[in-house]
C-alpha cells in the first residue's frame, strides 16, 4: 500500500460517524507514553528537583525527619576537602584511563582490520573482558596485587622495585586504572572496528596507488575519516571514568588516605556509608556537573566535525 | 606494489597476529589466573608456576557452594534481570512507537523529556531516588533493584529511531484494517521490533546482571542480593585470606555471562558497544 492510499483512507475515515473509537485513537497515545513519563518523572526528573533540596537540609532517613541546615553541607563538604580531592583523583583516573585505552583500542582495531583471517577471534579475545562482571574480576585483580605474595609483587615489582600497590598512596590509583584500561581497551577496539568499516577504501587504495606510505594512507585518509568514533570513545571512556566504582569499592576502597577516592566512590562514602544524604547531594550535584560537561564537549565536538565535514 | 599479498601467511600478517597475541595475554591472564587458582588446593596457589595447572581440585567450588549462598544470588540476579527487562519491554516499546509513529500534541515535551533523561548518568540520581525508595519502605527489597530501571530513556530514543526506519505505512495498513491500539501493538509493532529487542535485551541483561553500584546503595543484606553484590559481601566476611574459594566464587559470578558471550558473541558486542547511542 502507498502513503497516498493510506493518507486518502485517514481523510475518508472521518465521516464515518464512530466517536468512540474516534476517541480512543485520540487517547491510545497517551497511554502508550504516560507510563514512560511518569517514570521519567518519579526517577529522574524529581531526583534532580530533591537533590537541590537535600543540599541545604540534614535528613534523617530512619527517623524520617528534614532539619533545614541552610548552606551547611555546602561548607562542611568544602571545609572537608574531600570534594576537592575527589575532583583531583577522577581527574587523574581520566588521564590515566582515556589517553592510554584510546591508543591501544586503536592499535588493536587497526591490526585486527588489517588481518585476512582470525580477525573476530581477537576482537573476541580483547572484548572478553568488557562482558565480564568487573566487579568479580576487581576480586582477582586485587589477588593479582596482594602484597609480596601477589603476581604483580612477584614480576613487575621484582624487576621494577614497585611493590604493594593497594596499599601505596602512589600506586593505588595507577593499579586500579591498570584495570581501567585492561576493560575499556576491548570496548574502544570495537567503536574503533565500526569507524574503520566506513573508511572509504577507494580512497585508500588511490593512496596506495599514487604510493603513498602506510604512515601517510593512516594520517591523511584513515584517521580524519575516524573522527566520530574518536570522539564517541574519548566521551564514553571519559564518562566511564566518571561512574567507576566498581574496581575501586574491591580493591581500595578510596585509600589509602584518599589517594583513589573518585568522585563516584565519594558520592557512595558520604550518602551510604556514612548516611549523610546532604553531604551526597552535594557531591551529587559536583557529578551532575561534570556529567554535563561531558555532554557539552561531545555536542561542540561532534558539532564541528559535521561542519568539517560539509567542507 | 599496486596489489595487496592475498596470503594469510604474509610475513605482514603473521606480524600483526604475534602483536594481537602478546596483547591478548594481558586482557586473558587474570581470566586464567582466576581459574587456574580455582582449580588448585589452598596450599599450592602461590607454590609453582602460575602459567600451568598443577593438582586439579573442585575442593574450592563446593567450599563457596557449602558457605555462599551463591544460589540465592543466581536466582535474585536472574529474578531482577528479568524483571527489569519485562518491565522495560513494557513500558519503552509502546512509548517508542508512540513517539515515533503517533501524532499528538505532547509529543515533542515527551521527547525532551526523555532525551533530557539519556543525558543523566543514573550515578546522578542515586542519592535522591534512595530517598524516595526510603520514603516508601523499599530499601533491602528487589523491587528497589528493578523499579529505578523500568523506564529506560536510552531504549525508548533506540527503539524509536528503530521505528522510524520502518514506512510509516506498515503500521497504517493495521490501525485502518480496523485492529485496536493493542492489537496493533501486540500483532504487528512488537514482532517488528524483534531485532531491536535483541540487543538492547542483551545491553539490559549485562549491565545488570554486572551491576554493583546501585545494589550497595539499596541493599543491606543477603536477603535481595544479586550476584555482584553477594559475593563481594561474603567474600569479605567469610574468606578473607582463602584465595582458593575467593577465585572459585569470582569464576562462578563471570561464568554466565561468558557463556553467552561465546554463545552468541555477535550479538554481545553489539549489545555491549550500543551502551550509548553507538546505533545512530
Amino acid at each position: 500500500m502507498t502513503t497516498a492510499v493510506a493518507d486518502a483512507d485517514i481523510l475518508a475515515e472521518p465521516s464515518r460517524p464512530l466517536p468512540r473509537r474516534w476517541l480512543s485513537r485520540r487517547l491510545e497515545p497517551y497511554v502508550f507514553v504516560s507510563p514512560l513519563i511518569v517514570l521519567i518523572g518519579i526517577f529522574v526528573l524529581a531526583p534532580g528537583v530533591l537533590t537541590v533540596a537535600l543540599m541545604f537540609f540534614n535528613v534523617d532517613i530512619l527517623a524520617g525527619t528534614w532539619k533545614f541546615t541552610g548552606l551547611r553541607n555546602i561548607q562542611q563538604a568544602i571545609g572537608r576537602g574531600e570534594i576537592a580531592n575527589s575532583i583531583v583523583v577522577t581527574i587523574e583516573y581520566a588521564l590515566l584511563t582515556v589517553p592510554p585505552s584510546m591508543v591501544l583500542g586503536l592499535l588493536v582495531a587497526l591490526g585486527i582490520n588489517g588481518l585476512r583471517a582470525g580477525g573476530s577471534f581477537w576482537r573476541a579475545a580483547y572484548f572478553l573482558p568488557v562482558a565480564a562482571t568487573l566487579v568479580a574480576m576487581s576480586i582477582v585483580w586485587r589477588w593479582m596485587f596482594l602484597a609480596r605474595r601477589g603476581l604483580v609483587d612477584q614480576t613487575v615489582g621484582k624487576w621494577m622495585g614497585l611493590t604493594d600497590w593497594l596499599n601505596s598512596s602512589d600506586l593505588s590509583l595507577p593499579a586500579v586504572a591498570l584495570v581501567g584500561n585492561w576493560q575499556q581497551i576491548g570496548f574502544v577496539a570495537i567503536v574503533y572496528l565500526a569507524g574503520l568499516a566506513g573508511v572509504p577504501k577507494h580512497l585508500l587504495e588511490a593512496a596506495r596507488i599514487d604510493g603513498a606510505s602506510a604512515w601517510h594512507r593512516f594520517w591523511h585518509v584513515t584517521w580524519p575519516a575516524l573522527g566520530p568514533a574518536t570522539v564517541f570513545a574519548a566521551v564514553i571512556s571519559s564518562i566511564q571514568a566518571l561512574r567507576i566504582f566498581d574496581t575501586i569499592a574491591t580493591m581500595t576502597k578510596g585509600g589509602p588516605a584518599a589517594s583513589s577516592e573518585t568522585l563516584t566512590y565519594l558520592l557512595w562514602k558520604r550518602g551510604i556509608y556514612y548516611f549523610d544524604i546532604g553531604g551526597g547531594a552535594v557531591v551529587t550535584v559536583v557529578l551532575l556537573a561534570f556529567a554535563l560537561l561531558a555532554t557539552w564537549i561531545q555536542k561542540r565536538a561532534s558539532r564541528r566535525l559535521e561542519r568539517a565535514g560539509s567542507r | 606494489m599496486t596489489k595487496r599479498s592475498t596470503s594469510p601467511f604474509a610475513p605482514g600478517q603473521i606480524a600483526v597476529h604475534v602483536a594481537l597475541a602478546a596483547g591478548a595475554i594481558f586482557m586473558l591472564l587474570p581470566f586464567w589466573l582466576m581459574i587456574r587458582a580455582a582449580l588448585t588446593p589452598e596450599a599450592e596457589i602461590f607454590s609453582g608456576n602460575m602459567l600451568t595447572l598443577g593438582t586439579v581440585t573442585l575442593d574450592n567450588f563446593r567450599r563457596v557452594f557449602a558457605e555462599v549462598p551463591i544460589l540465592r544470588y543466581y536466582f535474585n540476579g536472574i529474578f531482577v534481570v528479568v524483571a527489569i527487562f519485562i518491565g522495560q519491554v513494557i513500558v519503552c516499546v509502546p512509548a517508542a512507537y508512540a513517539l515515533a509513529r503517533l501524532h499528538f500534541s505532547g509529543r515533542e515535551l515527551s521527547l525532551w523529556i526523555v532525551l533530557g533523561a539519556l543525558m543523566i548518568p543514573y550515578q546522578v540520581t542515586a542519592i535522591p531516588v534512595y530517598v524516595i525508595l526510603a520514603q516508601f519502605g523499599l530499601i533491602d527489597t528487589r523491587s528497589a533493584l528493578i523499579l529505578p530501571f523500568v523506564a529506560n530513556a536510552f531504549g525508548v530514543f533506540l527503539l524509536r529511531q528503530f521505528f522510524l526506519a520502518i514506512p510509516g505505512s506498515v503500521f497504517e495498513a493495521a490501525r485502518l484494517d480496523g485492529a485496536g491500539a493493542f492489537h496493533t501493538l501486540f500483532s504487528v509493532v512488537l514482532p517488528m521490533a524483534r531485532p531491536a529487542l535483541v540487543t538492547f535485551g542483551i545491553f539490559s541483561f549485562v549491565s545488570h546482571w554486572n551491576d554493583y553500584f546501585w545494589p550497595s546503595f539499596v541493599l543491606r543484606s543477603d536477603a535481595a542480593a544479586t550476584v555482584p553484590f553477594g559475593i563481594v559481601r561474603f567474600l569479605d566476611a567469610e574468606l578473607g585470606s582463602d584465595y582458593g574459594p575467593q577465585m572459585a566464587a569470582a569464576t562462578l559470578s563471570v561464568l554466565p555471562l561468558l557463556v553467552g558471550f561465546l554463545l552468541a558473541q555477535r550479538q554481545f558486542i553489539n549489545g555491549i558497544a550500543m551502551s550509548a547511542g553507538q546505533v545512530e
